[in-house]
């Protein structure tokens, strides 16, 4: 085949990516700059905000087969860890991996206000409903009120894919804003005095009782909520390499390199679901709006139960420390500590609040799980386990 | 929108939260249970090492109250004494 240079090159300019370039292209790159600017100009929650807008980025630029939904690309087959719930679980291993239920299980009360603040959860269903969405959609909208990125986007994955990239995009931006969020709740419903409360030493818990506890929580909550186990269940394990001193180097992995790896694929995979089409809809600003709602709520319901556990204990609870309720851990935690000691400098709340926040993470994958077991398929023959098998055949017979 | 269409999404809401502290509440048992089963017990204490809690508070340290406040804490629960009762004299990142 001979080409004379002016069919070369008109060819070459015909291939790029400006004459396939729209307005929703141009849209869309301009909000994954806003995401890197925020991630690398204001830090917020860098680590997941700059994948997920460089994914964007990419997704973004036309002919580069980088989206979600462009079959044979490179971040299609990330999304597939995405789509069949491989990725979010693996995050929840590092979790586990990296969290210290001590404080938990020295004063396990707390894990109440970890269920209280799922009211937030339970409102913003309500008000999703009322915006127009359906229940499933609406599930999936709400768990953004439990403050933890991996749950929403297993439960968006799940209930409503359509959903994933604003769910994930308000998930995470607005875990990066909990400290901006929850202060001006916190001391609207507290007085000064509820708030200079100081709380008692926790006492020390045996090692036999770290272990057991995410053998005995992985059997309590996962035969109650069989939907939880994917989430629930690599919590509990990797807490279970961290806590049993046997496995030094699946803790390590677990808790540096699988995290960071799994946050790179999970954050690309959800930046290259964020085409014009999927994004710029109505919907994504109801679900930005129906997120702070989720936030603020779950805060209001943490403090608001957090008052009710320090009138029945005669004062021995600081209610601060019932925002930490949300799971985004440890921001929750350091807020409590941070509001608390603005009014008495002396006063340490942060190992107090370190229990109801990572009860969080229980309440809201167990908030998940309910999701599950009313909207999901949770029966043996699921179809999402043998869609998992389909995938993995599909990909390993590719050329 | 009709009352039923509201209705649907607060009897899961209601039913949900009761789920949730059920759930949780059977696992605050069940720590209990745990804790009470298999308490801590107090390490041999080593001879010949003192520390001394009433030093002066941290001065000069270039550390931020944040990181006063985390490792306070955790003396505190390492030490099994309030955080309160403990004043961090000195941060030195070199040792």
């Amino acid at each position: 085949m001979e080409l004379s240079f002016g069919n070369a090159l008109a060819k070459i300019l015909g291939t790029t990516g400006f004459t396939g370039l729209t307005s929703g292209h141009g849209v869309m790159l301009v909000v994954s700059c806003i995401l890197l600017y925020l991630a690398i100009g204001k830090k917020f929650e860098p680590l997941l905000l700059l994948p997920i807008g460089f994914g964007c980025l990419l997704a973004n630029l036309p002919f580069s087969m980088m989206a979600s939904t462009n079959e044979g690309g490179l971040l299609y087959f990330f999304y597939q860890g995405v789509k069949y719930e491989v990725l979010p679980p693996l995050i929840f291993l590092g979790v586990g991996a990296l969290t210290d239920f001590g404080p938990l299980l020295a004063n396990p009360k707390t894990l109440a206000l970890g269920a209280a603040a799922q009211i937030g959860v339970y409102t913003t269903l309500i008000g999703a409903v009322f915006l127009g969405f359906d229940l499933k959609e609406a599930s999936a909208i709400g768990i953004i009120g439990g403050a933890d990125g991996p749950t929403s986007i297993f439960i968006a994955s799940k209930l409503a894919p359509h959903l994933l990239a604003p769910i994930a995009v308000a998930a995470y931006s607005y875990m990066s804003l909990v400290p901006l969020i929850q202060p001006p709740i916190m001391r609207w419903l507290t007085t000064p005095e509820e708030r200079k409360i100081k709380m008692e030493q926790l006492k020390p818990i045996s090692q036999t009782v770290k272990i057991l506890f995410p053998i005995v929580a992985t059997i309590v909550c996962c035969l109650m909520l069989p939907g939880v186990t994917p989430l629930l269940g690599m919590l509990m394990l990797g807490n279970l390499f961290r806590e049993s001193g046997v496995t030094a180097r699946l803790h390590e992995t677990s808790e540096t390199h699988l995290i960071n790896i799994v946050t790179i694929l999970l954050a690309l995979a959800v930046g290259s679901s964020m085409t014009a089409d999927s994004f710029l809809r109505l919907e994504t600003l109801k679900i930005i709006i129906l997120g702070l709602i989720a936030f603020a709520m779950a805060t209001a319901g943490g403090v608001i139960f957090g008052k009710i556990m320090c009138k029945v204990s005669g004062g021995k609870i600081n209610p601060l420390i019932g925002s930490a309720g949300v799971s985004a851990v440890p921001m929750a935690a350091r807020v409590s500590q941070k509001v608390g000691s603005d009014e008495d400098p002396s006063n340490f709340l942060l190992m107090h609040a370190m229990g109801p926040n990572v009860a969080g993470v229980i309440g809201s994958a167990v908030a998940a799980g309910i999701f599950i077991s009313l909207f999901g398929d949770v029966s043996g023959a699921s179809p999402h386990a043998q869609s998992a098998f389909e995938a993995v055949a599909h990909i390993v017979s590719l050329p | 929108m009709d009352t039923a269409t509201l209705t649907t999404p607060l009897t899961i809401s209601v039913i949900a939260m009761s789920v949730i502290f059920v759930v949780l509440i059977i696992l605050i048992y069940t720590i209990k249970l745990m804790v009470h089963l298999a308490p801590y017990e107090e390490p041999p204490t080593p001879t010949g090492t003192r520390t001394n809690p009433t030093a002066a508070p941290v001065v000069g340290s270039q550390a931020s109250p944040e990181i006063v406040t985390a490792i306070t804490a955790a003396l505190g629960t390492h030490l099994g004494k309030s955080p309160g009762e403990l004043q961090v004299t000195q941060i030195n990142p070199g040792q």
